[in-house]
């Protein structure tokens, strides 16, 4: 293999070793999976089927995924560039896109390990094992079905992907472990909050409540919440109305994908110099 | 295990698997997406499995002939039990009526019986019939014959046909005209509902003034015969006084058992007429009889008759319920009554060995100032009254002892009010017993219960009483049953909702073990405006979907939901999750209850009801009791009984009430009964994602 796909290949089998090496990554994902068990045993909701799991996992999901996407992506790009090892990869004709895309891939598929697992193993114990409470009366599904977990899991991942590829551009920008730490707990509670607080804010301020469906859409966690409620729960319902633009909520979604490793690429690629600007600015300063 | 090396290049069987994961994963992704998960209609069930609900199929039009109800079978989206009408203009109420799809989602599949080919027709008082059940067929392809002849229990009765044709020679032979689904799912049809219960039960009480007045007028005759002076003995007397006059039974004791064939008065002043415990006391077998002033005792102890009960099952006349009929209406009894309607017990005690007053065979009955003493233990004795087939009218009674103080048996439209039922098995007992009112009953030390509904009879009315100490205050099943200004204090079981389609409001539920327990699998009615204090628990649940108990906007009052840091009425309050039914015991809990992991999981958690199980969520818990004045009175220990003023506040309001009567399956538009109609809902039209 030559050409990107080759840079790329390599530095994901590269990024998927450390991956694989840190065992905390484990521990991470037996604990997401110990705390999704507990709030499907403590919400009771996965004891009759999916779309009640869903309803009780929601909430906290929104909190969980970003936080565990933020653990994984945070120093995915800083630990290299700490390490001098950055430099050193420099040095081989890899470009810049290609290693800030291997390594966004290899978290991502961290992030399926992760996320995914311990969300898929919760759904299987529910399809197990979701039940009527009592079997004197002849009983049906309705609507629930494991195609919704299936398509809450989807949204579940693309959400983790949009906050890794977020972190990773934190992790590009950040200049030390501490300051990693500190923006991506930021990324976090703006990601978490921010959106929300934004559209609140802009709707006290006036903004006609038609354009929640779109302005909602535009933020992760907005955009992720909107289309489980469309997609997965909103199913239970009789059909009216929409609760977020699909389209573009997905493509938010997507975009922020996107945005988190174009900034990554250009920190990269540009930080030094900004670094260099910064550091004159600050002797001009009188340093 | 393999070791893990990413530098090596991947074995050809490894990346064709790897290559076949993805391909897997990315399509099921997107089949999850693409798939319909409402598309499968599932097929229809045996009838015999679903819950029903709408019309009662246990009122006696329906138990006692052929006459049928057209039934429908619903799959709701969110509801996991099959839910099957009886009466497709049952169904057709709730359709559009937001409280249904906001407690089940919307219906998947209707399937209705449809009778082309089961010689349908009608009995002779006009009920539906049809030699052969129905099959099973997808409501939008039916044909539907409205208008015709054919009627239900209730009111007008909607018959489907699978075939037009058939519709059409339906409609040729019973008038109407046949229509399509669309039509009959827009109508509106005329039946009653909890709340029109509601709003007779005062008119009930007016009937029964009536009847006893009418009863007291009927006693009023001339003196013909003073037994002693005219007549040797009472049965004497009795044989020779001509109709309508009064038999004089001077004080003393009589030691004799007779049969009354005449209908005349038997008042004695301060008498006693004592058997020689073999069979019962006194016999009536002539209408308007009345029995006043007397004193009994003696009668035989025999509560059944296995004979009668086995020659009944072997010969008889097969009614279905014969063998009960003859087993209960055919032991001994201090006032034995057959066939007699019009019987006037005034002012009488009995001492029970057995039944203290049994009717049977139309004896329809007015006992007031009846005391009933019972056997000490519940399996030597029976009924203070035992009403077979005989509508009784009953006021300012006492029951004390005996298995239970007044057991009615197909005796609809009966009275029970101001009596005083103590340690009976259970107070009062009703089987296959519809239109009928309970109220202003005190009950103590109830072995079973206060108040029993069995079986399902429809449109009962249990209002005002006030039960204690009891195993359970008011276990009513049946439908449409009105559940209201009772007060239970101190019960194992305050109240059950066992009753479907049925209002139970404005109960005071104090100091039991469990204030209310939600029975039904499938939540059908409204528990709205009652006071839960004091109780171990307030409410529990059994199997089956979350209940919401609430209308509209306004809860029951529930001591310890407005504890802690939010507005009253603002938080949702869950009787059956263990933080929320600790909050009125321990102050703690209310620290748990605003933790964020708390608060996560409470937030979303009404949205999807139908699918949830085994709990109860009252969406807008009130502020303050509904019913102060009679709270306090409850928690006094040295208060008696509790009154409640019902009558003039469910008088008050007939006007200004926006009933909704054709929904028999919830109880009504508005059902408070102040003056406050319902304001618009601030549930989103989704059916409540936002907040329960």
């Amino acid at each position: 293999m030559t050409g990107p796909l080759s840079g790329v290949a390599t530095v994901f089998r590269r990024e998927l070793a450390t991956v694989v090496r840190t065992p905390g990554y484990g521990v991470l994902a037996a604990g997401l999976l110990l705390v999704v068990v507990g709030l499907l045993a403590a919400g009771g909701g996965g004891a009759t089927g999916f779309v009640p799991a869903v309803v009780d996992l929601l909430l906290p999901t929104e909190v969980l995924v970003p936080l565990v996407a933020v653990v994984l992506g945070y120093r995915a790009l800083l630990s290299d560039a700490e390490s001098g090892e950055l430099a050193v990869i420099r040095t081989y004709p890899v470009r810049v896109g290609e290693y800030v895309v291997g390594v966004l891939l290899a978290r991502t598929v961290a992030l399926v390990a992760v996320v995914g697992v311990p969300y898929a193993l919760v759904g299987g114990v529910v399809w197990l094992t979701a039940a009527p409470d009592t079997g004197i009366f002849a009983t049906h599904t309705g609507v629930d079905s494991p195609v919704l977990f299936v398509r809450f899991l989807a949204l579940v991942l693309l959400l983790g992907a949009a906050y890794v590829s977020l972190a990773a551009a934190v992790s590009a920008l950040a200049a030390s472990r501490r300051s990693a730490i500190a923006l991506g707990v930021l990324a976090l509670v703006a990601g978490v909050l921010g959106g929300d607080l934004a559209l609140l804010r802009s709707l006290a301020a006036g903004a006609s409540p038609t354009t929640i469906p779109e302005a909602l859409a535009l933020t992760p966690n907005g955009a992720f919440r909107g289309l489980v409620f469309e997609h997965v729960i909103g199913v239970a319902f009789a059909p009216e109305g929409e609760f977020v633009a699909t389209g573009r909520a997905v493509a938010a979604l997507v975009v922020w994908s996107l945005l988190g490793a174009v900034v990554s690429g250009a920190a990269l690629a540009y930080g030094r110099r900004v670094d260099a600007v910064i550091e004159e600015i600050r002797s001009g300063f009188g340093g | 295990m393999a070791r893990f090396d990413p530098y090596a290049d991947p074995s050809l069987a490894v990346r064709l698997a790897l290559a076949g994961l993805l391909l897997v994963a990315a399509a099921a992704t997107a089949g999850a997406f693409a798939a319909d998960p409402e598309a499968a209609a599932p097929s229809p069930v045996a009838y015999d499995d679903v819950v029903e609900l709408g019309l009662s199929s246990e009122t006696d039009a329906l138990m006692a002939g052929s006459a049928r109800v057209p039934r429908t079978e619903v799959f709701y989206s969110q509801l996991q039990y099959v839910v099957g009408y009886n009466g497709v203009e049952s169904f057709v109420a709730t359709v559009g009526d937001g409280r249904t799809e906001r407690q089940f989602g919307y219906p998947i599949t209707v399937y209705v019986e449809t009778f082309d080919d089961a010689r349908p027709g009608t009995t002779e008082t006009g009920l539906f019939r049809s030699e052969r059940l129905g099959e099973w067929t997808p409501a939008e392809e039916a044909v539907y014959v409205v208008g015709s002849e054919a009627r239900s229990p209730a009111g007008e009765t909607v018959v489907p046909f699978r075939e037009r044709d058939a519709a059409e020679a339906f409609v040729a032979d019973h008038g109407g005209r046949a229509v399509d689904w669309e039509v009959v799912r827009s109508r509106s049809f005329d039946t009653d509902s909890a709340a029109a219960v509601r709003g007779t039960a005062p008119d009930r009480w007016t009937a029964a003034d009536e009847r006893i007045a009418a009863a007291e007028r009927r006693a009023d005759r001339p003196v013909s015969v003073v037994v002693s002076e005219d007549a040797p003995t009472v049965e004497a007397a009795v044989a020779a006084a001509p109709a309508n006059t009064t038999v004089v039974v001077p004080p003393g004791t009589y030691e004799e058992t007779l049969t009354v064939n005449e209908s005349v008065t038997v008042a004695g002043e301060d008498a006693r007429i004592r058997g020689d415990g073999n069979g019962s006391v006194i016999t009536v077998r002539a209408p308007d009889v009345a029995l006043t002033g007397l004193s009994i005792d003696g009668s035989g102890g025999q509560t059944r008759d296995p004979e009668a009960a086995r020659e009944g099952r072997d010969g008889g006349d097969g009614t279905w319920d014969t063998n009960i009929q003859l087993g209960y209406g055919h032991g001994d009894a201090g006032i034995r009554a057959i066939g007699a309607p019009g019987l006037v017990v005034d002012d009488v005690t009995i001492e029970a060995n057995a039944s203290g007053l049994l009717l049977r065979e139309g004896s329809h009955a007015v006992a007031r100032d009846l005391r009933v003493n019972g056997t000490d233990e519940w399996r030597d004795g029976f009924m203070g009254i035992t009403g077979m087939q005989s509508r009784v009218t009953v006021t300012d009674s006492v029951f004390e002892g005996g298995r239970d103080g007044i057991y009615l048996h197909r005796a609809d439209g009966s009275v029970v009010r101001n009596s005083t039922f103590a340690d009976n098995r259970y107070g009062a007992h009703l089987m296959y017993t519809g239109d009928a009112l309970i109220a202003d009953n005190a009950f103590r030390n109830e072995l079973f219960g206060g108040v029993t509904v069995m079986t399902r009879p429809s449109g009962n009315a249990i209002v005002g009483n006030d039960v204690r100490n009891s195993s359970a205050g008011i276990q009513a099943s049946g439908t449409r049953t009105y559940v209201g200004y009772n007060t239970l204090v101190g019960n194992e079981l305050g109240f059950s909702t066992s009753s479907r389609g049925s209002l139970y409001e404005r109960n005071v539920v104090a100091g039991n073990d469990e204030g209310a327990r939600a029975t039904t699998v499938v939540p059908s009615s409204r528990v709205v405006a009652n006071d839960f204090v004091g109780n171990a628990d307030h409410a529990g649940a059994g199997a089956g979907a979350l209940r919401i108990w609430a209308d509209g906007d306004r809860g029951n009052y529930w001591e310890g939901a407005n504890v802690g840091t939010h507005e009253p009425g603002e938080r949702a309050y869950r009787p059956t999750s263990p933080v929320d039914a600790a909050l009125h015991r321990e102050v703690a809990a209310v620290a748990v209850r605003e933790s964020p992991a708390v608060a996560l999981l409470d937030r979303l958690r009404g949205t999807v009801p139908g699918a949830r199980s085994g709990s109860i969520i009252d969406p807008a818990p009130a502020a303050a009791p509904y019913s102060p004045d009679r709270l306090a009175a409850a928690l006094d220990p040295d208060a008696g009984p509790v009154g409640a003023d019902w009558r003039a506040e469910l008088n008050g309001d007939t006007g200004t009430t926006t009933m909704d009567t054709r929904d028999r399956n919830a109880t009504g538009g508005s059902i408070d009964p102040g003056a406050r109609p319902a304001g618009p809902t601030t549930a989103p039209p989704t059916g409540g994602v936002a907040d329960a």
